[in-house]
């Protein structure tokens, strides 16, 4: 029983949101262009005063069979045609009539002209209920009055024009304006950045200190150890890998280096017997590179 | 008769305008000259050959003029010249450079004695001073970060971290790093000299202890899994530096970092080199901000210097007397490697001449390379 009702809740729900969504009470007048100077132009290529609505709903809105007038007095001046599929403005759009008083240039060229009074109106198909209206102040040329943000309260000049388009001009701030702004001579940044290496290379210093220190006490150990056992041995001590100092191992890579230089087959009396190496690999193996015949 | 003289000469008329002679510009014959001079400097005074050669002949080929559309030009989509400078462009040579460096590079003399890493740290100040001045001059925060980080004297990690942030002025910063890099035994020298008493040069470094093999495997993988968890951003510069590293330490894949440093990183510098030089053409080189850039490089390799050095004479103040470090070491803080490991050795030797300090120079040396590298990731971090 509860299911039932809650459904049937849900789909009025649905269903008076779905009618209130598609009336044309969502309808707004969004911005006016009065004095068209040097802006937009129509398809016929000429510079006219316009009017922009917005549909503020999510659901597309016909304004169809409303009404545009610059006079409150005569709210049906000017009747949106019925049935053409231009006039349904779809979710969050806008859509564009030219006040250029030549109705003949189409649907959306209306019968008067902004120059004629400071107002204009949308009434709906009734003719009676006031949909949205504006006074606008004194026309400025190719400045238009609109809301700041699209269906907004706020009316005010806009910084420029944005026939059929949002009004929310938002310019996005790039990182660098965004640094520039906070941080104008990169002090910040610099010390970040200075900290951070310093703190990673610092961290590096730390590890490997405490790494050496290890290794120097494994080191000694080892030597220790062998030290003992060649002492069990009577036999001279033998430093463990890693404990020699750096002349040791520099004099030793001198006399190898030196030994190699020599080639010391010069010497008659000394022969040398050389390995041939042949490592394998994969890599140069025969049978990996000789094509297999099919069989 | 006539109407094939005629044909002829009309033929020749063409084909003149399709000449370098006909194309020719005041701009082109000063970057020819310029590519001269790189290559004289190479050969002559054996400055940097290896980068210098490569780039000087660049520039010779970016200036060449020629009739555009003929898809020859390293900016011509499509041209053998573009491909190529597709490498540059997105930043896929300098990885592979690291991969080189890693696999050449000893990190012994820094394992022995890791406080040197901290020169390393102290001399990447001339990155972040030149930062500054670029901002003060009025260059964008991402174009000041690509002009700051020739102060790292390094020329990989600048040409990465432009192509990243600032394109446009790749090749000012890339020809500026390198040409800075080579004039290292020029410009070191005296700052070393200014910042230092004749005392403190004679300081006589600890010999390094010998490093076991173990320690030399950890330092590549403790190194990058903790400065690319603080620094992710520097990833393809650290991750190829150490890999590098631990295919030439390990001791189990010595072909491979044979191959690194050797064949690979030779035909990545050859493209690297030839690539930069060409994109400075006259056109896109030759205006007053690439002056700007040169001014402020210099200004960062000094910088830099001085605070490497700088940074000893303060860390002398807390260590023990037998510990102290010489203080000409610090101008291998600037990566240059070993360049400027080599200065400090020269410089050494001329008031000391028993006092070898070329293997304790190697230690902020590489470091330099690990800094400059993390400050790229920083700065490639916040601005990209």
């Amino acid at each position: 029983m509860n299911k039932r009702y809650l459904s049937l809740i849900g789909m009025l729900i649905l269903l008076v949101t779905g009618i209130r969504a598609q009336t044309t009470s969502d309808l707004r007048l969004n911005e006016l262009l009065p004095l068209n100077v040097d802006n937009y132009e129509d398809d016929f290529g000429i510079r006219s005063a316009w009017i922009e609505i917005f549909n503020t709903s999510y659901s597309t809105v016909d304004i169809g069979g409303c009404f545009l007038t610059n006079d409150i007095k005569e709210p049906t001046k000017y009747r949106i045609p019925k049935g053409d599929v231009l006039t349904k403005i779809k979710p969050r759009q806008h859509v564009l009539f030219w006040a250029d008083n030549k109705p003949v240039h189409g649907t959306f060229h209306v019968n008067f002209t902004l120059s004629e009074s400071n107002f204009v109106a949308l009434f709906a198909s009734d003719g009676k209920t006031l949909i949205d209206s504006i006074r606008f102040p004194e026309p400025v040329a190719d400045v238009s009055y609109g809301r700041l943000t699209d269906g907004g309260k706020k009316w005010a000049s806009l910084d420029r024009t944005t026939p059929n388009s949002t009004n929310t001009i938002v310019e996005p701030e790039t990182e660098n304006n965004k640094l520039l702004e906070k941080d104008p001579i990169g002090i910040v940044m610099s010390v970040t950045a200075m900290s951070v290496v310093f703190i990673a290379l610092a961290l590096l210093f730390l590890i490997f200190k405490i790494i050496g220190k290890n290794a120097i006490v494994i080191n000694h150990k080892r030597a220790v150890r062998a030290a003992v056992k060649q002492e069990k041995y009577n036999k001279p001590p033998i430093m463990a890998s890693g404990q020699e100092s750096g002349e040791i191992c520099a004099a030793i890579v001198f006399a190898i280096d030196d030994y190699l230089k020599d080639e010391h087959d010069i010497e008659n009396t000394i022969l040398t017997i050389t390995k041939v190496a042949r490592t394998y690999s994969p890599w140069s193996s025969k049978i990996y590179n000789l094509r297999q015949f099919p069989r | 008769m006539n109407e094939s003289l005629s044909f002829l000469t009309e033929n020749l008329g063409e084909f003149f305008k399709y000449t370098g002679i006909a194309n020719v510009t005041f701009g082109h014959i000063v970057m020819i000259c310029v590519g001269l001079i790189f290559i004289t400097l190479a050969i002559v005074k054996e400055w940097e050959p290896m980068l210098l050669v490569p780039i000087g002949f660049g520039i010779l080929i970016g200036n060449i003029p020629f009739f555009s559309g003929l898809q020859v030009g390293i900016y011509e989509e499509g041209s053998v010249l573009n491909i190529l400078y597709s490498g540059v462009r997105n930043g896929w040579y300098p990885p592979l450079i690291f991969l080189g460096i890693g696999a050449m590079t000893d990190f012994s003399s820094l394992v022995s004695n890791p406080k040197l890493l901290l020169i390393g740290a102290a001399a990447q100040l001339g990155i972040f001073g030149a930062y500054m001045l670029s901002l003060l001059l009025g260059f964008a925060p991402n174009e000041a970060a690509s002009i700051g980080i020739i102060g790292g004297a390094d020329g990989p990690t600048a040409i990465f971290l432009a192509s990243r942030l600032a394109p446009d002025i790749l090749g000012a910063v890339a020809i500026s790093a390198y040409s800075y890099m080579a004039l290292v035994p020029l410009i070191q020298p005296p700052i070393m000299k200014l910042f230092t008493t004749r005392k403190e040069r004679l300081i006589r470094m600890k010999p390094p202890r010998a490093v076991s093999q173990t320690e030399k495997i950890l330092f590549p993988i403790v190194g990058f899994l903790l400065t690319c968890f603080i620094v992710p951003s520097g990833l393809p510069l650290l991750g190829m530096l150490f890999f590098g590293n631990l295919l030439k330490e390990s001791g189990v894949t010595r072909r491979l970092a044979e191959t690194a440093r050797g064949p690979m990183i030779d035909i990545v510098t050859i493209l690297i080199g030839v690539t930069v030089g060409a994109s400075t053409q006259a056109t896109t080189f030759l205006v007053s901000e690439s002056v700007k850039i040169f001014a402020i490089g210099a200004f960062s390799f000094i910088i830099a210097t001085a605070a490497g050095v700088l940074f000893v004479k303060v860390l002398n103040l807390f260590l023990k007397k037998g510990n102290k470090i010489n203080p000409l070491i610090g101008n291998a803080g600037v990566s240059a490697v070993p360049d400027s490991a080599r200065v400090s050795q020269i410089i050494g030797q001329q008031y000391d001449p028993s006092n070898h300090l070329l293997m304790h120079a190697m230690g902020p040396n590489v470091a330099g390379v690990i800094g400059s590298a993390v400050a790229a990731g920083i700065l490639l971090g916040f601005l990209s």
